[in-house]
């Protein structure tokens, strides 16, 4: 399945407003599937940033590494799940979205993805 | 954090407070320091400040060569240190921008934020002022004095 | 014009060396760097070939002082003189507060500094500088050599200093005219900033 067919798989479902592979590392964009209003750059960054600012939290803490970040907002919502070969699969969804067949969704890309 | 002039330091300030940059050094086109953050001696700005000029006008130039438009951004990756080095214009010219960046932070966050230090600084920026006299009329006095004692005459 | 920052008060100026390959600019750096006490210059950066001809630039940051309260920096920086190097001239000349032409004496290089001193023109126009309103000095730089070889400062003069400007003899290996060249460029660059009118 290529990049683009694992996002698609994502942005198919109802109430998602982009899906996005990232850079783990770098947070930069490695394939993106946005609304026009989304600017895929900053999301990328961003989602990077919190990803790796969770991690050290919960190395700190002696956790294992989390397979899901999830951000909720009275507008919507941000989902990230790690992925192999460094990668982040980052979806952005409105406040209406079914969460748990997005987070299923979300789990099975990050498995594509690798 | 020292810059030439009063209105770049507070976008700067906010640069690298987000970006979380180790150094962060805007130059004119032609290699004059106009602010820094994280050198300490100030001949290592200049030489720093040159040496990222030439690599700008070395793109450019490069671009041109190619029939494309000029680079916009060059980045060197290295281990665990990153280098990002951008031209972009002002209302006092076209500038250039080069930041060190460690694990820190990231390339996407670097580029992220410096998009928005670039448009905070079009928005800063206060008309130019004229020119004005800097020199007293003897300074060559002083400057021949200056240039002998470096010159250990 | 130098780059002012009033705020702390200091003053930098970008001094181009310019000439045709061989004639001796990393050679008035290289001096200067040498006889120039440690605190006062920064590291010399030299973009050069394996075979020490210059690649890109040299660059040698220096600070002169205090001059009316402001603290007063030289970036000094030499061009590639190979004449297919004349793109990397030009990035490197742009934004220079001065320029000192390099001319090498030797009678046989007489066509090869009248080319440079041309393409130095060229250059400048190309960036809408009339090298009449920018301040340039003259070295004629290797006088140390036999007579037989070189043409007399007058001489050189003749050819390249119609605009009268301040021109010396040379030897920048030894140092001979070094010192005089930087001193009388920097006060054309500094006479910008002062009070009275730049000289005609």
């Amino acid at each position: 399945m290529s990049l683009t067919d694992t996002l698609d798989t994502l942005t198919r479902i109802a109430g998602v407003r982009g899906a996005l592979l990232v850079s783990r590392e770098d947070g930069l964009v490695v394939a993106e599937a946005l609304m026009d209003s989304l600017d895929g750059a900053a999301v990328a960054a961003l989602a990077a940033s919190l990803t790796q600012r969770i991690g050290g939290m919960t190395a700190a803490l002696g956790h294992p590494e989390g397979v899901l970040v999830q951000l909720t907002g009275s507008e919507g919502a941000l989902l990230v799940a790690p992925a192999p070969g460094g990668l982040l699969v980052v979806a952005i969804a409105a406040a209406d979205v079914n969460a748990g067949e997005l987070r299923l969704g979300l789990l099975a890309a990050a498995e594509q993805s690798a | 954090m020292r810059a030439i002039e009063p209105w770049v330091e507070r976008p700067l300030t906010e640069f690298l407070g987000e970006s979380a940059a180790r150094v962060t050094l805007l130059m004119t086109a032609s290699g004059q320091v106009v602010a820094q953050h994280g050198f300490t001696r100030s001949l290592d700005v200049m030489s720093a400040a040159a040496l990222g000029a030439g690599i700008m006008a070395a793109t450019a130039e490069l671009a041109r060569v190619m029939g494309s438009r000029p680079l916009d951004a060059v980045v060197h990756q290295g281990t665990g240190l990153g280098l990002y080095l951008a031209a972009f214009s002002t209302p006092r010219g076209r500038w250039i921008g080069l930041v060190v960046f460690g694990a820190e932070t990231s390339l996407g966050l670097v580029q992220l934020f410096f998009a928005r230090l670039t448009q905070d600084l079009e928005r800063a920026a206060p008309a130019a002022e004229p020119a004005r006299q800097v020199l007293a009329e003897n300074f060559e006095d002083e400057l021949n004095s200056s240039l002998r004692a470096l010159f250990g005459r | 014009m130098p780059l002012v920052n009033f705020t702390s008060r200091e003053i930098t100026c970008k001094l181009v060396f310019y000439g045709p390959g061989r004639c001796g600019k990393t050679t008035n750096l290289l001096y200067i760097h040498g006889r120039v006490p440690e605190d006062r210059r920064g590291n010399m950066v030299s973009l050069a070939t394996q075979s020490d001809r210059t690649l890109f630039f040299d660059f040698l940051p220096l600070e002169l002082g205090i001059i009316s309260g402001y603290t007063t920096r030289f970036q000094l920086y030499t061009v590639p003189g190979q004449v297919y190097y004349n793109a990397t001239r030009r990035l490197v000349l742009q934004g220079a507060d001065g320029v000192v032409f390099v001319a090498d004496s030797q009678a046989r290089r007489f066509d090869d500094n009248l080319e440079s001193f041309r393409d130095l023109q060229e250059n400048l126009l190309e960036q809408g500088v009339d090298i009449r309103q920018l301040p340039l000095v003259l070295q004629y730089n290797k006088q140390d050599l036999p007579t037989d070889l070189i043409l007399a400062p007058s001489e050189l003069d003749d050819a390249f200093n119609f605009r009268g400007v301040p021109s010396f003899p040379s030897d920048a290996l030894h140092g001979s005219g070094v010192f005089e060249t930087l001193k009388a460029l920097s006060s054309l660059v500094l006479q910008r900033l002062a009070a009275r009118p730049p000289a005609p």
